[in-house]
């Protein structure tokens, strides 16, 4: 399992109360769970569900990634509702 | 000149400052089913009335106030209108636009548009009631030096004066900066701001502080239960869309900051780099959760992307994306609430957030470099309070400051590093991680702007993730969408409507096989996108992502399917261009500072950078220009401009 740094964005922050968090995972799908577990904690009357996380963008050290990307200790991936308008 | 058409009041007034008449401008069907409305109607205005040897500052110069056919007409983000002039920062053609209410309350007056020609003879604000117009002395009214917050409050209290009663109304207002003619002035409504391109100073120089108007008219749709129908589902298109319908109503424009300092796109210490390490200290999610009270919108509008914000236990507007952005990683400042006390004052002072804060920019730098001793400092912000009155009112080095950083950089030197287009300060969007943006900030109309530029960004990292490196496509969609939001804007809508053109899917599921494959395939479809282009009329059908076309039709009883409002939107940018050339633009003027263009944000990664010549080929090729960048013949006989 990698070391990483998981950094929340976007209405994704606003709506779960993340911010930063270290977390283990092989690949950025076994964060989401995680995150939602967390996300129940920090705030108990989230709506967030796996459909919003699974819905993010979802970037590892500053690169676009998927959610199959495989991780490495040390690694800060963002995780971030859409946006646009400017 | 009445009309056929619903939506339009019919009636285009010219007002002359210098002998207070008062006079009908033809303007005919015809020229409603070319040019549609607001700003590509007052370029046709101005088309006729500028040589190219005016100036910005002269009684020659008209400004001109004109609203869409869907103005006030309840149809979804109608509450728009456009000013434009001679612009006094670029000396080419310009337009503003501008949310509130003052566009409905023209339209209830009687009106669709105001040219205002000529010039008082002292310090004057007029009031216009149902086409009726006062002109009234703004120093015994005691206007004249108001900021723009006390100048509408003031107007108010002078017309419940003589109304007796309040009744409702629309004003703008210029604030001390208009008044002293710094070239990046702005014209305030309400609490939105016709900002760019310093028409307020246009206004200034007319000694025109202010302008009310109210009327009893009726606004009129063409077919009001199926109008009433389809807005209806237009506005839940919005209210569903995750964009229009989640996060600006939740966060505004201010949200973008975490995704452009992600992709590198956030304009850091004079457009040095893209990302900067105080970021968490100044987004849009911290002026969130520290500072938000409450969203706010225009008239008709379901997005309500505007935030009131906290400042001194008062309510006051918040700072939208390019304010946030170019006051704070722009200038290293992480002082957030800092930058909600400058972009209250630059609005109460009615001067451009934007072009200010980039003028600052530069001006550090300039000090830094050792080519201007000014004392400003990248990081030491406590002073801007104090140097953006300077500027307002013209004192000290505010004097100079108040010519923006084309003027400045030519007289000290560090053109190169001068981040403008045109005359026109960028925004807070750093284009050598997103060329596309990078050529519309060059080829804008108006100058380095996001918005005229056809705003790529939404393509390259802010909505869907094609390469922001590659120049294929780029043209053909900066192209495609400046004229899709032309007609947007011609029409009376805001811009933020056009975002629902994305399919919602494609944004809600980033990492799925549908939107990655569209993403790798925007690049190679430049060729059918300028098929699209070059033949509009062909698309005789309305687009189910773009509800404009349907509700135009329904309110005005015009045809204007697709292709007739990408058309109507070409002919518009176009014929500004084609105005501009007589003041001398051409390709030269169509640049980027070297910066952008020459040196690579990453220097171990030469792509990132604007290939701008190349992608300017291109554009020029898609628009039927001359490799100079003028409006072929051909091409201004296939729009019928000539």
């Amino acid at each position: 399992m990698a070391h990483v740094n998981v950094i929340a964005l976007g209405l994704f922050r606003l709506d779960t109360g993340l911010h930063e968090l270290s977390l283990e995972a092989n690949k950025g799908k076994d964060l989401y769970p995680q995150l939602l577990q967390k996300a129940h904690e920090t705030k108990p009357d989230t709506t967030v569900t796996q459909a919003d996380i699974n819905g993010c963008i979802v970037l590892v050290n500053g690169k676009t990634a998927r959610k199959g990307t495989k991780l490495a200790d040390g690694d800060t991936v963002h995780l971030m509702s859409p946006v646009c308008g400017g | 000149m009445a009309t056929s058409y619903a939506g339009y009041m019919g009636k285009v007034v010219e007002l002359d400052l210098t002998t207070r008449e008062v006079r009908e401008y033809p303007w005919t069907d015809e020229d409603r089913r070319k040019y549609i409305g607001g700003k590509t109607m007052a370029a046709k205005v101005l088309d006729t009335m500028l040589t190219g040897r005016e100036e910005a500052f002269s009684e020659e110069n008209p400004l001109i106030i004109s609203t869409g056919p869907l103005t006030g007409t309840g149809a979804p983000c109608s509450g728009r209108l456009s000013i434009s002039a001679l612009s006094p920062q670029t000396g080419i053609v310009a337009s503003s636009n501008c949310g509130g209410t003052f566009g409905y309350f023209l339209k209830k007056a009687g009106l669709d548009a105001l040219i205002i020609r000529g010039k008082c003879d002292q310090h004057t604000w007029i009031e216009i009631d149902n086409g009726r117009f006062e002109f009234h002395s703004a120093d015994e009214d005691g206007l004249w030096g108001l900021k723009a917050t006390p100048s509408q409050q003031r107007i108010k209290e002078l017309l419940e004066q003589k109304w007796g009663a309040p009744r409702s109304f629309g004003q703008m207002v210029i604030g001390p900066a208009g008044e002293n003619l710094v070239l990046y002035s702005g014209i305030i409504s309400d609490e939105r701001a016709a900002g760019r391109t310093g028409l307020g100073a246009v206004m200034g120089w007319k000694n025109l502080k202010g302008i009310s108007v109210t009327g009893n008219h009726e606004i009129t749709v063409a077919n009001p239960e199926k109008a009433a129908e389809w807005n209806r589902k237009f506005f839940r298109a919005l209210r569903t869309h995750p964009l229009t319908g989640r996060q600006l109503p939740r966060m505004g424009t201010a949200g973008l900051v975490s995704p452009m300092q992600m992709r590198g796109m956030l304009a850091t210490r004079n457009f040095s780099a893209g990302r900067y390490d105080q970021f968490d200290k100044i987004c849009g999610e911290t002026l969130a959760e520290k500072h938000n009270i409450v969203n706010k919108g225009c008239v008709s509008c379901p997005i309500r992307c505007s935030r009131t914000v906290d400042l001194d236990g008062k309510p006051v507007k918040g700072p939208e994306l390019e304010t946030l952005g170019l006051l704070t990683a722009n200038i290293e400042n992480d002082d957030l609430e800092l930058v909600i006390r400058l972009n209250n004052e630059l609005d109460e002072l009615g001067m451009d957030t934007i072009s200010c804060a980039g003028t600052i920019a530069w001006a550090m730098e300039a000090n830094e470099k050792g080519l201007w001793d000014n004392g400003l400092t990248f990081g030491k912000a406590d002073e801007l309070v104090g140097i953006i009155e300077d500027i307002a009112y013209r004192r000290g080095i505010g004097e100079e400051l108040a010519l923006g950083s084309k003027r400045l950089s030519k007289k000290y030197g560090g053109v190169d590093f001068a981040i403008q287009s045109k005359g026109l300060e960028l925004s807070a969007y750093e284009p050598r991680r997103a060329v596309g943006m990078g050529l519309g900030y060059a080829v804008s109309n108006r100058g380095g702007c996001h918005l005229n530029g056809g705003y790529l960004v939404i393509l390259e990292g802010l909505g869907l993730f094609t390469d922001p490196q590659t120049a294929h496509a780029k043209a053909d969609a900066t192209m495609m969408f400046q004229d899709l939001m032309e007609a947007i804007a011609a029409s009376g809508q805001c811009l933020f409507s056009s975002y629902i053109f994305f399919p919602g899917i494609l944004i809600t599921r980033p990492n799925s096989a549908l939107t990655t494959t569209i993403n790798k395939a925007i690049p190679y479809i430049g060729g059918v996108l300028r098929l699209i282009n070059k033949y509009p009329l062909a698309v005789q059908m309305h687009m189910p992502v773009l509800p404009h076309t349907r509700a135009f039709e329904l309110i005005t009883g015009m045809k204007m399917k697709m292709g007739d409002y990408m058309r109507a939107g070409e002919r518009g940018y176009t014929l500004e261009r084609q105005i501009s050339t007589r003041f001398g633009v051409s390709a030269k003027d169509d640049t980027l500072p070297k910066r952008l263009t020459d040196v690579p944000q990453d220097p171990n990664d030469p792509k990132t950078k604007v290939p701008l010549d190349k992608m300017k080929r291109s554009y020029y090729n898609a628009r039927g220009w001359t490799q100079d960048g003028r409006p072929k013949v051909s091409t201004l006989k296939k729009l019928k401009i000539i």
